[in-house]
Formats: C-alpha cells, structure tokens, sequence
C-alpha cells in the first residue's frame, strides 16, 4: 500500500472518530505537559545545585601589605585550584554596602574601611567538598602573607548530602512520571484503537494486510503525538511566564530544547502506542 | 476447490467444534451447511477464510494448503473468498458505497477500476441508487445486500455466508436467496450455513449436515 493511501486513510480515520480523537489528544497533550513541566523543574533544580556548588569556594584573608601577584600564581599551583580572584579590601566594602543596602547605616559607625583585601579560590569540583577545602586551605595558609582562611567545612559536605538527596528523590520523581505518561497516553491510545475493533476485524477479513490496517493507526498516533506534543510546548511557554513573572523572576529554559522534546516524546510515544495496541489485533 | 481431510477443531477446555470431517466442494457447487447451533456450522466456514486453524487434520483451499499457509498470505486468500454474516459486519460510519470501496481499496487497484468495478456491483445489487445512505438507513434485506456487494465486488471464487437470512423477514431472505443463487449461477462457489431445514429442503441443493461437531449427512 502506498504512503498517499495509508495517510488518506489515516486522515478519514481521524475525521470520521473525531470526538475520539480530540478525547485521546486531550489526554496526550497534558500528559506530555504533566513531563514537560517536571523537565522544567529538574533542569532549573539541576542548574541552581550546580550554581550552588560552584560557589564552594576559600576565601583568603591577606596582611598587610602582601604580594598579591606571586601569592596568586603560588595558589594556582596547588593542585585543585581552579581560578584565584583577588578582592581588594574598597571592593570588598563596596561588595558589603550592596547586600546591607537597606541597613547601610551599620557601616557608618566605621571610620576607616574594616575590611581586608581577599583572595576567592576557586576548586575544581572533585575538591569541593570538606576534606578537600580543608587539605587546600591547609596549604594556603602556609604562604606568606595569608592571615586567614575560612570555608564552608562540614556544612559543605552537609550541603553536599541533601544536594545528592533531592537529585535522587527528582530522578526517581521523575522516572515515575515518564512511567506513568507512557502508560496513561498507550492506555489511552489503546482504548481508542479497540473502540474501533469491530473496523478492523472487517479489513481483515476483506483481506486487508497488516500494513495497511497499522499504517493508518500508526498515522493518527503520529498526529496525536505531534499536536499533543506541540499543545503541550505551548502550555509549558505559558507556566514558564506566568512562574518567571509572577514568582521566580528567573528561571532556565531551553525554547528549542522543549519544543523538540515535547514533540519528539508525542510522535514516538503516538507511534509505539498505536503499533503496540494494532497488533494485539493482527495476531 | 476445498477440501477437508479429517479435520478437528477443539476449542479451549476440550470443547469440540468439529471432530473428523471429511468433504470435498468443487468448483461452481452450492453447499448448505446446515445443523441446530453450535453444531459447528460458522467454525467450519471460520476454517476455510483462516480465521480459526484446525486442531487436526489438512484443508485446502483454492491452491492453499492452510495448515502451511503464511500469515502474511492470509490477506491474498481472503482476498479471493467473500464473507456474508447474520449480523451483516458494516461499519456505520461510512456510507453504502465506502462500505463495498472498502474492500477494494485494501488491494492496490487503481481508483478509475475501482469506480468502475464498483458501480457495476452496486447496479447488479440495485444498490447504486441508495449509494450515499448509512447502513442505519437501509432496512436489513438491503444492508444484507451491502454485504454481499462488499463480497462481490473483487469477484470472490468463494462466497461463504454465515446464517445470511438469520435476521430478515420473508420477503427479503427470499430476494437474499434469488441473489446467492444467481451469484452461484454465474460460477462462484457457495457456503451457506443454515439451521433453516425447510428452506434446504426445497431448494434441492447438496448439504452437509452437522451435529455436536460431527458430519452426520452429506448428500
């Protein structure tokens, strides 16, 4: 059968079951967004507990005066640093004027700038963590002109834990989910399929081939698949604005990222359902 | 045509839908398979479309050995066999004509043939005129009518059909009889099941006659 047929058939398919067909793609699009909206919070999930841990980081306090070039260059051949930032000490006030913005009056019972000039170190990730900022921090403060260190210590491992906790709990959240999608729209896709049983028990018996009776199937399981995915990337559009809007202020969002998945995710959970549920009657 | 050679047929938990049976048909034959219900009379027309397997035994059809016919060559057998049913099997969402196209359009004829194939069954049924009615339209004689168009249509060297008075009136299984008989007529094989001894008796037709599964007449 050619192509051109089994569309057409596909199209009369989807035109003569039509309340079927919306029911079915009302169940696909919102399972599909039901996934695409918990995409869109593990990605954010996973980008704010990397920008977490990407601030594990020690700070060295400097004495007065201290050479900041060649204490730099020393630090950066420790091995585990990454990146050093020096941090003067009327950067570090103007730093302190920003977050105390609205209680600035506690600095003015200073007269002179408080504050020492800084190193920010940097680590790689596999250091990021207790025993690793202690063994660097150890070896800074082994250089000259280091007054002080300070690091996140055991709390960086407690952050790390609960880190671990919830990308487990999202992970299985997650797996679940896509489960129970896959399971509602092939549900769903076979309730429609065997509404129309008694259609293809009569192909078969004028002699209809396999093809030609799970082609049309596998067309109208595409079409749900893809309006159900597209319907799906618009309402995932709209709770990212109303979310960023209204609540987050800002949030990490792919636009073709999600378009693709959503309708890549419809078109083979439309075309596997219907294959799988056509067969049952090809036997 | 078709041949059966010691078939059996036992369903799930040892239920017998046929036990033993041995017949020959020849091309152009009008057979009545007759027998009280659940004698085994639509598990034997089941057997010779493929829709069932034997348990035992070897049936052929046209040039098919069935017990060693493909799967993927089911659709060419059927495709050369008409099947007519008590309950007429129509789709109700597609007109008399998509019905009767319908069986055309599973083989790959080009569509000018399959117009022109189509009227002239639909005009040889008089059918042509209630060609755009629903089957929820037509009375039963004329959805039977369909039926057999839908059968016809790609000139069946079988026609089986299923108790196809079973739910008409007088009148109307009279004009479905008229209509197979012309059909055998003009050279297609008829199977007709039937428990409707009388209407067997007076057409003077071979009969095979079957009883919990078994033949117990053949004349």
């Amino acid at each position: 059968m050619s192509l051109q047929i089994s569309i057409r058939e596909g199209i009369k398919t989807i035109t003569r079951n039509g309340s079927l067909f919306f029911l079915s793609l009302l169940v696909v699009s919102i399972s599909l967004f039901l996934l695409s909206l918990f995409g869109l919070v593990t990605i954010n999930l996973y980008y704010s507990l990397r920008i977490l841990d990407e601030k594990i980081e020690i700070i060295a306090f400097l004495d007065e005066p201290a050479d900041i070039t060649t204490l730099k260059s020393n630090i950066l051949k420790i091995h585990g640093v990454r990146d050093v930032i020096y941090v003067s000490s009327d950067q570090a006030l103007k730093e302190l004027q920003r977050e105390l913005k609205e209680t600035e009056e506690v600095l003015s019972i200073f007269e002179e700038n408080p504050l020492p000039a800084s190193l920010r170190i940097k680590l790689d990730a596999d250091y990021r963590n207790a025993q690793g900022l202690e063994d660097i921090s150890g070896k800074i403060m082994l250089l000259r002109g280091v007054k002080e260190t300070i690091y996140g210590g055991e709390l960086v491992d407690q952050l790390k834990k609960i880190t671990k906790a919830i990308t487990a709990f999202d992970i299985g959240l997650l797996l679940i989910i896509v489960f129970s999608v896959i399971f509602v729209i092939f549900q769903t896709i076979k309730l429609t399929i065997f509404a129309r049983s008694r259609e293809i028990e009569i192909m078969k018996l004028v002699g209809a081939s396999a093809s030609f009776i799970a082609v049309p199937f596998a067309f109208e399981g595409f079409v749900q698949g893809f309006v159900g995915g597209l319907i799906a990337f618009v309402l995932t559009i709209i709770t990212y604005q109303i979310a960023v809007v209204y609540f987050f202020g800002e949030l990490y969002f792919h636009f073709w990222w999600f378009f693709f998945g959503d309708i890549a995710c419809g078109i083979i959970f439309g075309i596997i359902g219907s294959g799988v549920a056509v067969q049952r009657f090809l036997k | 045509m078709i041949s059966f050679n010691r078939v059996t047929k036992i369903y799930q938990k040892d239920w017998v839908g046929l036990k033993d049976i041995t017949f020959q048909i020849k091309q152009g034959e009008f057979i009545f398979v007759c027998g009280p219900t659940g004698a085994g009379k639509s598990t034997l027309l089941k057997l010779i479309y493929k829709d069932e397997d034997p348990t035992e035994g070897i049936i052929k059809v046209l040039d098919w050995n069935l017990g060693t016919l493909r799967k993927n060559n089911i659709p060419q057998l059927r495709r050369k066999i008409g099947v007519i049913f008590q309950d007429f099997k129509l789709l109700q969402d597609r007109t008399l004509e998509e019905n009767v196209a319908f069986a055309l359009e599973v083989t790959d004829i080009p569509p000018r043939d399959l117009r022109k194939k189509l009227m002239e069954t639909l005009t040889y049924l008089r059918l042509s005129h209630k060609r755009f009615s629903y089957p929820f339209q037509l009375s039963g004689g004329e959805q039977q009518k369909v039926a057999i168009a839908r059968a016809l249509v790609r000139d069946p060297y079988i026609l089986l059909a299923d108790e196809p008075t079973g739910n008409l009136d007088a009148k109307s299984s009279q004009e479905i009889m008229n209509t197979l008989f012309d059909i055998n007529y003009k050279g297609t094989t008829v199977l007709m099941a039937t428990h409707d001894l009388k209407l067997v008796k007076k057409m003077k037709k071979r009969m095979i006659y079957l009883e919990e599964g078994k033949l117990t007449t053949h004349n």
